[in-house]
């Protein structure tokens, strides 16, 4: 594994509890999310419209699309309601000193 | 016991239906009707990113034979024309005749047509299914100038789609805003201009006397006398619940098929679900009917279940949602039993949201706003409602405080 396909997103602080934030990286937009039990990250576009997630609700494990609904599961990306059916890419995340890290190859 | 389970309609509410059954009852045979030649599909991009060649037929279907196959659900192309509730059968227009010991019926909705005085029915084109919105696409595709007469959800999904594929587009609606009264004015005002930005015209208050059709183009004369030329018309003007099949019988109708809590109907062994029910909502404590991509996959689960013994309350919040152009448009329970209006927001580029409240809790929401802006704060406003408490009004009101504050409570 290179250092260097580790990216970093910003501090732990940045987000809240239950709640995400957005990362653009290059030409692709992420989300992070903060659960219970550490961060994740997925694909920041809804798999069924171009629809950014950032505006969506996370709700335990799942995060909701703001536009129709769609419900991912945020740790297996997993397409888990209608509209939506296309998985959605999850990213491996680590904390160092407090700075999230996400993995995008 | 083997039962035999009939659903009798084939789209949203009928799949899911059909789907819950088998989770909860490996045995029985279950076998969805549908006049449609097509396996259960989504209606919502027929107005949308089908007419905008962003999806394709094959995008739209639910499941495919497959699933159906592998969980046993058997489904026919057929169109029943007479039912007999007395000894539990069903007649096709072709003899076929079936049996069953428990039926669903999600026979949706189907569209009000104009009533002409002269004879141009089949120039009048509507919107309901993929064979309806292929035509339309055709057509269109050498056509400059539409008319759509009535500026509901649907006309305006077919205006805003017509616009992005560059055709000149007229709207005329009978009421004095778009999208009926149960939309706030302010709402419906919004949504308006972003039509207008975009080229479309808007006709309000104004009622069709009369269509002309002279060497294949339309000339409709409105009733202050003025005159509109197009070159294509499509109507929608609402749509009524598809009961036809049951009104010489003793299923209790009233604005569709009467269900309970339980979507069951007034006949034993008889379910509805989806558009042509009209249920019992026991947190409103009324009945309604909707017309509902989440509902109907809600209430087919929940017909699913109670069909296969599972007794099992429906107590959905209602919610739905409309695209027009980049807005997206979203509303939450019921919006006309209120005792004061909230809003929150006045920029559309951030969202704008009016909270209907009764006794200080919140009933239902509208909200528009650029692609997803509303769509959190209405999902917790839909959790709100169910929770049944006071709420904070200033939190309502001010942008800068999240909702989900109001759910920590
Ligand atoms: C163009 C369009 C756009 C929409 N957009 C949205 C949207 O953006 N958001 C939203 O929330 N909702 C939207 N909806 C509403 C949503 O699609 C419906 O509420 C939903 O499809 C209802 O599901 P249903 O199963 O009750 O009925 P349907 O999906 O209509 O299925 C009923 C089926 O029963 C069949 N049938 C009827 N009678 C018989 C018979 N005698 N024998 C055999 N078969 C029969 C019909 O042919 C039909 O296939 C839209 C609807 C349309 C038409
Ligand atoms: S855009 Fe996400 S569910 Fe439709």
């Amino acid at each position: 594994m290179s250092e260097e396909n580790w990216i970093e997103v910003g501090s732990t602080d940045s987000i809240e509890e239950e709640d995400l934030i957005r990362f653009d990286h290059q030409d692709k937009t992420f989300c992070v999310y903060k659960l219970t039990d550490g961060f994740y990250a997925t694909d920041g576009i809804c798999t069924h419209e171009a629809v950014h997630l950032e505006d969506g609700l996370v709700m335990d494990d799942e995060i909701e699309c703001p536009m129709h609904q769609g419900i991912f599961n945020i740790k297996s990306g997993e397409a888990l309601s209608p509209p939506a059916c296309e998985d959605l890419q999850t990213y491996p995340v680590k904390v160092d000193n407090d700075k999230i890290f996400i993995k995008i190859d | 016991m083997k039962n035999n389970i009939i659903i009798l309609g084939g789209g949203q509410a009928g799949v899911y239906a059909a789907r819950e059954i088998r989770q909860n009852d490996s045995k029985s045979n279950i076998k969805i009707l549908g006049e449609e030649n097509l396996l259960p599909y989504e209606r919502p991009p027929l107005s949308k990113d089908f007419l905008l060649d962003k999806k394709k037929e094959e995008d739209l279907y639910f499941y495919s034979s497959d699933v159906l196959k592998n969980e046993n659900i058997e489904f026919e192309n057929i169109s029943i024309n007479k039912v007999d509730f007395e000894n539990k059968k069903l007649f096709a227009k072709n003899d076929n005749v079936y049996s069953y010991d428990s039926l669903l019926i999600s026979t949706g909705s189907e569209n009000k047509k104009l009533t002409l005085d002269n004879n141009l029915k089949n120039d009048i084109y509507y919107l309901r299914n993929l064979e309806e919105a292929k035509k339309i696409k055709e057509i269109v595709s050498n056509k400059n100038k539409i008319t759509i007469i009535g500026g509901g959800f649907i006309g305006l999904e077919i205006a805003s789609s017509l616009s992005q594929l560059q055709k000149k587009v007229i709207v005329i609606e009978i009421g004095n805003q778009l999208m009926g009264r149960i939309i706030p004015k302010q709402i419906a005002d919004l949504v308006q201009n972003t039509h207008i930005e975009h080229g479309n015209e808007i006709i309000l208050n104004k009622q069709i006397e009369k269509i002309t059709k002279i060497n294949g183009h339309y000339e409709i004369l409105l009733n202050d006398n003025s005159l509109i030329e197009t070159d294509f018309i499509i109507a929608g003007i609402g749509s009524t619940p598809t009961v036809k099949l049951f009104e010489n019988t003793n299923l209790r109708l009233d604005n569709g098929i009467v269900t309970n809590q339980f979507c069951e109907t007034s006949i034993k062994d008889v379910y509805a679900a989806g558009d042509v029910s009209n249920f019992y909502h026991p947190f409103y404590e009324r009945n309604m009917r909707l017309e509902s991509y989440q509902h109907a996959q809600n209430h087919g689960i929940c017909a699913g279940k109670n069909i296969a013994g599972v007794k099992t309350e429906y107590t959905s919040i209602p919610w739905m949602w409309s695209d027009q152009f980049n807005l997206n448009l979203q509303l939450t329970g019921i919006c006309d039993e209120y005792d004061e209006i909230i809003e929150r927001g006045n920029d559309i580029n951030n969202g704008v949201i009016y909270f209907f409240l009764k006794n200080n809790k919140i009933r239902g929401a509208c909200g528009v706003g650029i692609i997803g802006k509303v769509g959190r704060d209405i999902r917790i406003t839909s959790k709100l409602t169910e929770k049944d408490n006071i709420v904070d009004k200033q939190i309502l009101t001010d942008q800068n405080l999240k909702l989900n504050k109001l759910i920590q409570k």
